[in-house]
């Protein structure tokens, strides 16, 4: 029992020791002497054990409690200077040398708050010195509510508001309304109205066809919004993202605000036009990426084109990066893949393979005796960023056309690994950077772009930085026609998608056809 | 063959008489109704017509300030364009014959766009290039000028296509000559690297883009099915903005085309 008494004592959290008073203090009690600095370090070093001494102290008073004694110390320690933390241990010779002078005082100041601590289990109000410590003054609280018959005091009760809706059956529970169905009912109320305007529309359509013939009709907003919103639904059921959509609606709605309708010419077929063109102009952004073209121009320099991959996982970069480098080898340009995927396992034995058979289809002896494609490869954990630098030069040195630099898949979410591939854009100055993206993807796809973006333009130094410069759009064969990523893709970076990806074989690459693309995502 | 025709038209004749007159009436009304529609489908062919020269170039090239001195002859401040405009302009000479000067905008985003709308009109096109800045722009000049020319409507069309080496009153200004050989070099690769771009994506389009020119021999303008012809000529003038503009050349081609 009496051990048991013992242990439970010994295991209980000690009341917060009450601050020294300065006389109880051991500096009270040293001389002046030895605070005098009269040798080199030592005294000085003496001098900020010193200082740390009071809350060392208390933490090796308290060596029952051996956490609380870390704790003291490393706080100290920590706050205290760096070099203190290096000459741990000149610090312990120190503190022997001081525990063996002070430890009269030690032992005195050491047991005077223990038995402080021992008396003073319950929790004692702090004590303010300055205000009084007197609690009636302090308490704002009303003196009737405690303990009086009333509920609440001279309020307003009005039972009608607190019962709420009368209507429900006492004692019945409802169900949680949601807000959707509050929106669902809201939509159909909205759609009430317009469903009549609508068969009125109907009958003034035909009208309005014939005074289309006679005069003029100018589009208003409210012509076009039911319109507009089909036309939102029918996008977004197609795979554009749905921010995408509404932003595409809007600016079509704003540029045929106010337009003159020809003859002959519904409001549907208006919008659907201003429509097609609108997406139109955005598969075709600006500058065409011609790579051939521009590996030209590297080959005349005598430097090789370099162009990066990157995008999230499993998206399919290491596929097309093969299917790519076929395609260079057709046209007769000699390609070096560089593996900078040393995370995922079997990424280099996978380009190691296509390499194998590139060569086997492309054999050294049909192109005048020099290898098309060569792996470059370190392994496994090594840093990306240096295995592109390398391999780009041992490409110069050897003479390759194009270095296809293949990173590994990461989340647009992961800041460690986003900053790596910054890094490594930022370090190698690709003259292609290409964002792969699945055709699959929906919404994600804003998100995707728009972070990777960032991050690349956040971890650049330059005055520039380099983005991204193009799109892959991979898995095109595994949509029928709901090719709304392609739109969303190509609104949010407005670079434009350099190749399509069809399939797995070698062959299954693709250009983009804006008017075919456009065309099936028209479609009903 | 008249003689066969003539009982059939009695038997005709007959046959009207005797029946009613309400059908006669109504053959009649579908007889106006059918010379009506053609009259006005060969109108409207006739008005809408391929009348249109078409302002094609780069951004900063000169168009807008040409159109405005083909027009107006006097100098004005331009813009870069967001849209097209368009005017009737009659040559100088006493033909009488007009046309319609179509100034498009150069820039990247909306060429392609006014070039697909207005393609079916253009009776010639003007290819504006700016002299001055050739040797920096060759490749984007080049890369426009191709997609024009191996556009299906305009190869089936095959309007008079005239190089207007714009700026020539800059002292820096390349001559017309080096534009053409440089013009045809660059085609030359443009053709290579485009014919050799992965197949689109339905497939179609007709096995790739059309052949410019001929295979194997290296691309000339002569290989066109239209005609090419290169002027130099200044919109601004040699005497600047006060004095007229130098493109005697452009509008002596503008009388040969309308």
């Amino acid at each position: 029992m009496r051990l048991l008494r013992d242990a439970e004592e010994s295991s209980k959290v000690r009341a917060p020791t009450v601050m020294k008073t300065f006389e109880q203090s051991l500096k009270s009690q040293k001389t002046v002497k030895c605070m005098i600095e009269t040798r080199g370090e030592k005294p000085k070093e003496k001098v900020k054990n010193k200082k740390n001494k009071g809350s060392k102290k208390e933490g090796t008073e308290v060596v029952a409690a051996p956490g609380k004694a870390s704790a003291g110390d490393k706080q100290p320690s920590t706050a205290g200077d760096r070099e203190e933390l290096t000459k741990d241990e000149i610090l312990q010779k120190n503190r022997e040398e001081f525990f063996k002078r002070h430890m009269k005082a030690g032992e005195k100041s050491s047991k005077s708050p223990k038995p402080e601590a021992q008396k003073e289990k319950g929790k004692k109000p702090r004590v303010w010195d300055l205000g009084n410590s007197n609690a009636k003054v302090l308490d704002y609280s009303n003196t009737a509510t405690n303990g009086s018959a009333e509920a609440c005091p001279i309020e307003e009760f009005d039972p009608n508001t607190a019962l709420g809706d009368r209507n429900r059956e006492p004692g019945r529970l409802y169900d949680l309304e949601y807000e959707s169905d509050d929106e669902a009912e809201e939509e159909k109320v909205i759609q009430n109205p317009s469903k009549p305007s609508v068969k009125k529309g109907g009958l003034g359509g035909m009208f309005g066809m014939l005074k289309g013939l006679v005069g003029s009709k100018s589009l208003t907003r409210e012509d076009m919004d039911p319109v507009l919103e089909k036309m939102k639904d029918h996008l977004i059921a197609k795979n554009v993202a749905a921010e995408i959509a509404v932003q595409l609606c809007e600016s079509v709605a704003k540029k045929l605000e106010g337009k003159v309708m020809g003859t002959f010419t519904t409001v549907t077929s208006t919008v659907k036009q201003a429509l097609q063109e609108a997406l139109v102009q955005i598969l075709q952004p600006q500058r065409r990426v011609d790579v051939l073209r521009d590996v030209m121009d590297a080959q005349r320099h005598r430097r090789p084109y370099v162009v990066t991959f990157c995008g999230v996982n499993g998206v399919g970069k290491s596929t097309n990066l093969a299917k790519i480098s076929f395609w260079l080898i057709e046209n007769g340009f000699s390609v070096l893949i560089a593996a900078c995927d040393t995370f995922r396992a079997g990424a280099v034995e996978q380009l190691r393979t296509h390499t194998r058979r590139l060569n086997a289809l492309h054999p050294p002896e049909s192109h005048g005796g020099r290898t098309m494609v060569q792996l470059y490869e370190k392994g496994y954990g090594k840093d990306a960023a240096g295995i592109a630098m390398e391999a780009i030069s041992y490409a110069r040195n050897q003479g390759f056309d194009v270095v296809l630099v293949d990173t590994a898949g990461r989340m647009q979410d992961n800041a460690p690994l986003m900053t790596a591939l910054a890094k490594l854009i930022a370090v190698n100055a690709p003259d292609l950077v290409l964002f792969v993206g699945e055709a699959l993807v929906g919404n994600e796809a804003v998100d995707q772009l728009v972070k990777f973006n960032k991050a690349l333009a956040d971890h650049s130094m330059a005055q520039t930085p380099r983005l991204i410069d193009g799109i892959v759009l991979t898995k095109f064969d595994t949509i029928d026609d709901k090719v709304g990523a392609a739109i969303s893709m190509t609104y949010i970076t407005s670079k434009p998608i350099v190749f399509v990806g069809t399939g797995q074989t070698y062959c299954d690459l693709r250009s983009l056809n804006a008017k075919a693309v456009v065309a099936a995502l028209m479609k009903a | 063959m008249a003689g066969r025709l003539e009982p059939h038209l009695e038997a005709l004749q007959r046959e009207l008489r005797v029946s009613d007159p309400a059908v006669l009436s109504v053959l009649l009304a579908l007889l106006v109704v059918a010379i009506t529609l053609l009259i006005w489908r060969f109108v409207q062919g006739r008005r809408s017509g391929r009348r249109a020269v078409l302002l094609l170039g780069l951004c900063d090239a000169g168009k807008t300030l040409l159109f405005a001195r083909l027009l107006t002859g006097k100098y004005r401040d331009t813009q870069t364009s967001i849209t097209d405009s368009s005017a009737v302009y009659r040559v100088s000479n006493d033909k009488s014959a007009n046309v319609t000067l179509i100034d498009l905008p150069g820039h990247e985003s909306l060429r392609l766009q006014f070039l697909e709308r207005f393609k079916a009109a253009a009776r010639a096109i003007v290819f504006v290039v700016d002299s001055v800045a050739f040797q920096r722009e060759v490749k984007d000049v080049a890369e426009f000028l191709y997609q024009v020319l191996v556009d299906n409507t305009v190869l089936k069309n095959a309007p008079a296509l005239l190089i207007a080496c714009n700026k020539q009153d800059v002292t820096m200004a390349k001559s017309a000559k080096l534009i053409q050989q440089q013009l045809e070099k660059e085609l030359n690769t443009l053709r290579v690297t485009r014919s050799a771009a992965p197949t689109s994506l339905d497939g179609s389009a007709t096995g790739g883009p059309a052949q410019l020119g001929k295979k194997g021999k290296d691309f000339d303008f002569s290989q066109l099915p239209m005609k090419v012809e290169f002027v130099e000529c200044s919109a601004r003038g040699s005497k600047g903005e006060d004095g007229d503009a130098d493109f005697e050349g452009l509008e002596k081609w503008l009388a040969k085309v309308a």
